[in-house]
């Protein structure tokens, strides 16, 4: 049996729709876990959900139309934004309601227009993404928007960065936020269409938010956050993909539940910010009081600095 | 002409279809004012979705379907209040990661089981054909709720509004989160079957926006609500039996349609009035 292994091993690398289909979803997932760090400081991560339901009508209009689907959806990503803003600023509901109204209604638009105009693209590609149906232009599509993607990221991080901890600071040192704050919506929104293909509409926001969150677990660096959170997305996406040859079933879910796992490792054991490194912490906190209070004897602070 | 027009109820499923879509309609409008008022839209999102893998686990256990979609909807929102509690992660990133990966689950272990439960059934609705059984869960599911929430409504009211105050006037805070999560989850399982997993949402945050543009006052905002959602429901089916298409999406259209209406026309607060007085 084992000599057949490598051979096993290998198998989703013998055609190349399955290759092709991994190494994209692997591409998509390093930059939306890139993009991911901003989000989770953000806390858009409704927004992130938002956008990638929002894009439905854009897809399936631009898939009747015939025009590239990425153009389509970035233009219906930008209209739910801008409504947002709109109903935001005239109604005195809380922004969070705003959201859901918002992309609900265009999500049904979308869903209504699948069921009225059957065309290629049908609820399951919604549900599901289409990693393997991928035409060429698509795939070309994708490079694109992320090597675009990236290269912004890379390039501002530091003023996003600034705007999104401080944005009062980051006004006073002459950056147009306004601007920035577009900057990442946009930026949002191609990713969202990039992920849709990938993951399908409903788990777009766990590409946006879990490999942020887990490297913020890891991390107080930003830095270094943006680092780990990419890999993580690269390699989860990567290593998905691959899974769901075996399993022979949804690539989609088989990323974000593999994302999530190792959500749910960093939780528990991440060396500083995890469950079981802060209850040590508290116990041997207790311990050294307990020292103090029957010895009597002066503690140096250094002990309490280090926890 | 008018043959036409009452042709959609001279059928048997078209009946039912209507009852279901106005009762969970009701209810889904009457909680959706408690959870635009707490800021719990995102909840309602994350623990819509996250019901799935509990539908498809329920399937494999042979549970009824409503179970095990209960279940998930509350171990979600446990997940989140607990991982909140436990790291430094911000509440919505907590939930946006919880449910995704509740609902990635839901779809891996969908495509490795055999089942007759239509995916798009479950996601989407199917409210046209609504199986006996179903609509019995559905209805009862629907009376409950609506019964708590009136028996309720006051707690869960001064809950939402001012959680501090409602504590310090000796009230089991604690309770009645848990309480309003609890219907949450129910409201969520009995509109399963009318609108479907995605657009469930929609249900339980438009008509109480709608409500909110319109009133001042919470009961009449309630009475708003409904009558807005019954409307949207009824509205929503009927025309989708004209124009073939889906019925979901055809009630959440009507409601966003009354939100705009609201929004712009609203006697107090609509856009076009406040425009005009600035003109």
């Amino acid at each position: 049996m084992f000599e057949f292994l490598p051979q096993l091993l290998l198998e989703p690398f013998a055609t190349q729709s399955m290759t092709r289909a991994i190494l994209v979803s692997g591409m998509i997932g390093g930059v939306c876990g890139c993009l991911s760090c901003f989000i989770t400081l953000k806390g858009w991560s409704l927004m992130g959900d938002a956008l990638a339901h929002a894009i439905v009508p854009g897809v399936v209009l631009a898939g009747l139309a015939g025009i590239p689907f990425a153009a389509g959806a970035f233009v219906a990503g930008l209209l739910a934004a801008g409504t947002m803003g709109y109903v935001k600023a005239h109604t005195r509901i809380r922004e969070d309601a705003v959201i859901g109204i918002v992309f609900t209604a265009f999500f049904a638009a979308g869903i209504l227009l699948i069921t009225l105009f059957p065309s290629n693209i049908n609820l399951r590609t919604i549900i599901f993404g289409n990693i393997l149906g991928m035409a060429d232009a698509d795939i070309v599509q994708m490079i694109v928007i992320s090597a675009v993607t990236m290269l912004i990221l890379l390039a501002k991080w530091k003023d996003l960065l600034l705007m999104l901890f401080d944005r009062e600071h980051a006004k006073a040192a002459g950056l147009n936020v306004t601007a920035l704050h577009f900057t990442l919506l946009t930026l949002l929104a191609a990713t969202a269409v990039a992920a849709l293909q990938t993951v399908g509409a409903c788990l777009v926001v766990g590409m946006l938010v879990t490999p942020g969150a887990t490297a913020y677990l890891l991390t107080d660096r930003f830095g270094r956050m943006l680092i780990i959170a990419t890999l993580l997305g690269m390699i989860c996406a990567f290593v998905g993909g691959y899974i769901s040859y075996f399993l022979n079933g949804s690539t989609g879910g088989a990323i974000v539940v593999l994302q999530t796992l190792v959500f749910l490792v960093a939780l528990f054991f991440a060396p500083k910010h995890g469950i079981i490194a802060s209850r040590l912490k508290i116990q041997r906190a207790g311990d050294a009081s307990d020292l103090r209070l029957t010895e009597q004897v002066e503690i140096k602070p250094i002990a309490a600095v280090k926890m | 002409m008018l043959n036409t027009l009452i042709e959609p109820f001279t059928y048997p499923f078209m009946r039912e279809a209507l009852l279901v879509a106005v009762l969970v309609g009701t209810i889904c409008a009457m909680l959706s004012c408690y959870l635009i008022l707490k800021g719990w839209a995102l909840m309602g999102d994350a623990v819509s979705h996250a019901v799935f893998p509990g539908v498809v686990l329920a399937y494999v256990l042979g549970l009824p379907l409503a179970v095990g979609a209960f279940a998930a909807g509350f171990f979600c929102a446990g997940a989140t209040g607990w991982i909140k509690s436990n790291s430094r992660v911000k509440e919505d990133t907590i939930m946006g990661i919880v449910f995704t990966g509740m609902f990635a689950m839901g779809l891996v272990m969908y495509t490795k089981i055999d089942t007759n439960i239509h995916l798009n059934h479950i996601l989407f609705g199917s409210l046209l054909g609504i199986e006996r059984s179903d609509l019995i869960q559905a209805v009862v599911v629907s009376v409950v709720v609506l019964l708590v929430l009136i028996v309720k409504r006051r707690d869960l009211m001064l809950f939402c509004f001012d959680q501090n105050h409602a504590r310090t006037i000796g009230m089991n805070t604690t309770m009645l989160h848990y309480l309003l999560l609890a219907i949450l989850a129910a409201t969520i399982v009995a509109a399963l079957q009318a609108v479907g997993i995605i657009l469930t949402v929609a249900m339980l945050i438009t008509p109480g926006c709608v409500a909110y543009q319109l009133s001042d006052r919470f009961e009449r905002m309630m009475l708003i609500a409904v009558a807005s959602s019954i409307f949207s429901s009824v509205f929503g089916v009927y025309i989708s039996y004209f124009i073939d298409g889906g019925t979901g999406a055809c009630i959440v259209l009507t409601q966003s349609a009354l939100f705009v209406i609201a929004m712009f026309l609203g006697p107090k607060r609509g856009v076009v009035w406040t425009y005009l007085a600035r003109a």
